[in-house]
């Protein structure tokens, strides 16, 4: 089984070194361990996490591609659907069923076909486009529906750690 | 994983997810992925004292003389259903040629229909590859059986033959969309019921899936139903007035491989 996930997984890591969707590095840690990646992701423009690069692991399962892998940012980070401890929760990261958050019907989900580069990308969209019913973070979800002057200030700060210039 | 699982109040519901699974992990990995061929009485011991059940039991031990039992882990429907497709074309060489042909062809219409062609490629390599190892010329059937057999028990390529008959029903139900979409029940759009139900793995399946499939595939299959009603088993073929290839046994949430007298 684990044979079909590393096949799977250097095929993934040739697809996004030969043509990477823009704003997104990601490949294994190390050359021995295919199950872990760590990834970069680049705070979209025009949205107030452009200009920072947010690094992020995620965790393979050995029956990958049949489930879905789990990823979480290594950096500080403060928005509705991370967690305080890093871990990203949106509805791709989840196969159908499995609903710690209630996500709707139509949201993407989990299945065989997805890959990494899927997941990159809405974690791309996550960032410019919280979604603020289903709160990982319920402060940082109540901060950006009401308070969004104050969120923007906060995700300036971040970005400026990640690229590290003192705030 | 240990540090991403780390809970903070906050993860309750996914730790209950997580427990959940792991119990089902262990009913399931405690049955093999396809047995061996049983007498159908076996049946009885799951139902001793049932009158209803050891009734159609008999009913059924008077059409069939095997039963082959699979995981319950959601894909028995489709794992019991590549099965034994697959072990009536070893003794049928001319409809081997014609499905190996359209299982070739199947790969470019999945990607035409919009699937990604590049996580397909390895689902239908590997089916393929299963297709091609159980070809009647390459043994006697009973070596080709065996064969069958051990590859069915070995989960990389069980499973990967599993996901792609779960990618050829989604595939035939977006073609056919218009015509399935009557059968969907409560608010699902076909994209969000084959996005939900029809392609990820462990998700059970319904009526719609095994015509769909069927349809896909050319292929006619029986299921007998075996449930509380009346006191004789129930059989169903689909698509309907086709002529079975494949027989089934349905008991309420599972599949398992019949084998006619």
């Amino acid at each position: 089984m684990a044979g079909s996930a590393l096949r799977r997984l250097m095929a993934e890591y040739k697809q996004l070194t030969l043509d990477p969707p823009e704003g997104i590095v990601a490949g294994p840690v190390s050359e021995d361990n295919f199950f872990e990646w760590e990834a970069l992701i680049a705070g979209p423009e025009g949205t107030c996490f452009e200009g920072g690069v947010f690094p992020a692991r995620l965790l393979f399962p050995p029956d990958y591609p049949l489930s879905p892998p789990k990823m979480k940012f290594t950096c500080d980070m403060f928005h509705p659907n991370i967690f305080a401890d890093g871990r990203v929760c949106i509805s791709i990261l989840h196969a159908p069923g499995d609903d710690p958050m209630g996500y709707e019907l139509s949201a993407e989900r989990w299945s065989p076909v997805q890959s990494v580069e899927k997941i990159l990308l809405s974690v791309v969209s996550m960032l410019a486009e919280p979604n603020a019913e289903s709160g990982a973070n319920v402060d940082a979800a109540i901060m950006w529906r009401e308070r969004r002057e104050e969120f923007n200030e906060i995700a300036k700060r971040l970005v400026r750690k990640t690229l590290g210039i003192p705030s | 994983m240990d540090k991403i699982e780390q809970n903070d109040g906050t993860n309750r519901d996914e730790l209950i997810m997580q427990q959940q699974r792991e119990i089902e992990k262990e009913i399931s990995d405690s049955t093999p992925l396809v047995s061996e061929q049983l007498p159908i009485t076996c049946l009885n011991a799951e139902y001793l004292g049932d009158e209803v059940f050891t009734s159609k039991i008999q009913d059924l031990a008077g059409k069939y003389k095997f039963l082959r039992r699979t995981r319950p882990d959601g894909n028995c429907f489709f794992r019991a259903f590549a099965y034994a497709y697959l072990e009536h074309l070893i003794s049928n060489k001319d409809e081997y040629l014609r499905f190996k042909d359209l299982a070739e062809k199947s790969k470019d219409k999945l990607v035409q229909l919009g699937f990604p062609s590049f996580t397909l490629e390895d689902f239908h390599d590997t089916f393929m590859e299963v297709v091609k190892r159980v070809d009647p010329a390459s043994g006697s059937t009973d070596q080709v059986c065996d064969e069958l057999h051990k590859v069915f028990n070995e989960q990389g390529y069980s499973d990967y033959v599993v996901v792609y008959l779960r990618l050829l029903t989604s595939g035939k139900l977006q073609e056919e969309a218009d015509f399935y979409q009557h059968f969907i029940e409560g608010n699902f759009t076909i994209e969000e019921f084959r996005h939900q139900e029809v392609e990820p793995m462990y998700k059970e399946s319904d009526h719609i899936h095994i015509i769909a499939l069927c349809t896909a595939l050319g292929v006619g299959v029986r299921v007998e139903y075996m449930d509380r009603g009346d006191t004789h088993v129930k059989a169903h073929d689909f698509p309907e007035g086709s002529t079975p290839k494949v027989f089934l046994i349905y008991r309420p949430g599972h599949y398992d491989i019949l084998y006619p007298n």
